[in-house]
């Protein structure tokens, strides 16, 4: 199973959707809802998101070395099934 | 404040020129981000407000509404989840800021800097999804 992670903010319906379906799938996944940090590890894990997404912007969703951000249903279907 | 003179609106910091007679009170809608808002007058100098007659609720609704009936875009099913990501920001950080970006900061407020410089027209929906083409 590839290793999924999801960042997402508690207030973003997108990432709930994203939530959602992995469990829905059952597929196995880490979530942080970056907001909920506290400000030292927030900063970090923003840092982290913004390196690898170029985005202040959620759900970034990272399917080993696939990166999506945005909720999109299809590319996730595509990097798991790669 | 003459005719053609701008005035600025407190939701999307954009001076427009104001086509409604000055009225003290007169609610009017923002051409810009679609904001409800009303004027105040002090002395001879004519402002805009947010709207105090407003639930925060009508407030978010009428400016989404407005903002799409501008620029001719549409919802789907997704607009109430995202609408109330948006009273949750208001709840949390006092204004209306974007439930998918992570800056609390003024180009964030609904309707974003990105979705007013055209990324609905670029990429067929705002980032949240709220507006789409």
């Amino acid at each position: 199973m590839k290793k999924v992670m999801l960042y997402a903010l508690s207030t973003c319906p997108f990432c709930a959707m994203a939530k959602k379906y992995f469990t829905s799938l059952q597929i196995p996944f880490d979530v942080v809802d970056v907001d909920l940090l506290k400000d030292d590890e927030k900063e970090v894990i923003i840092n982290e998101v913004q390196r690898i997404s170029g985005r202040r912007a959620f759900p970034v969703i990272v399917i080993e070395n696939d990166v999506i951000v945005g909720y999109d249903e299809l590319r996730v279907k595509e990097a798991m099934e790669k | 404040m003459n005719e053609r003179e701008k005035i600025l609106c407190p939701v999307c910091q954009v001076s427009f020129i104001l086509k409604e007679p000055k009225e003290a009170g007169r609610a009017i809608v923002c051409p810009v981000c679609g904001a409800v808002l009303v004027m105040v007058q002090e002395g001879t100098v004519w402002s805009l407000t947010r709207p105090a007659h407003l639930s925060l609720e009508e407030e978010i609704h009428q400016r989404v509404d407005n903002f799409a009936r501008l620029r001719g875009y549409h919802f789907n099913e997704m607009k109430e989840a995202v609408v109330k990501g948006l009273l949750s920001k208001n709840q949390r950080f006092g204004d209306f800021y974007c439930p998918c970006r992570i800056d609390n900061i003024p180009e964030n407020i609904c309707p974003c800097l990105f979705t007013r410089q055209g990324d609905v027209e670029k990429n067929g929906k705002c980032h949240c999804g709220l507006y789409w083409k």
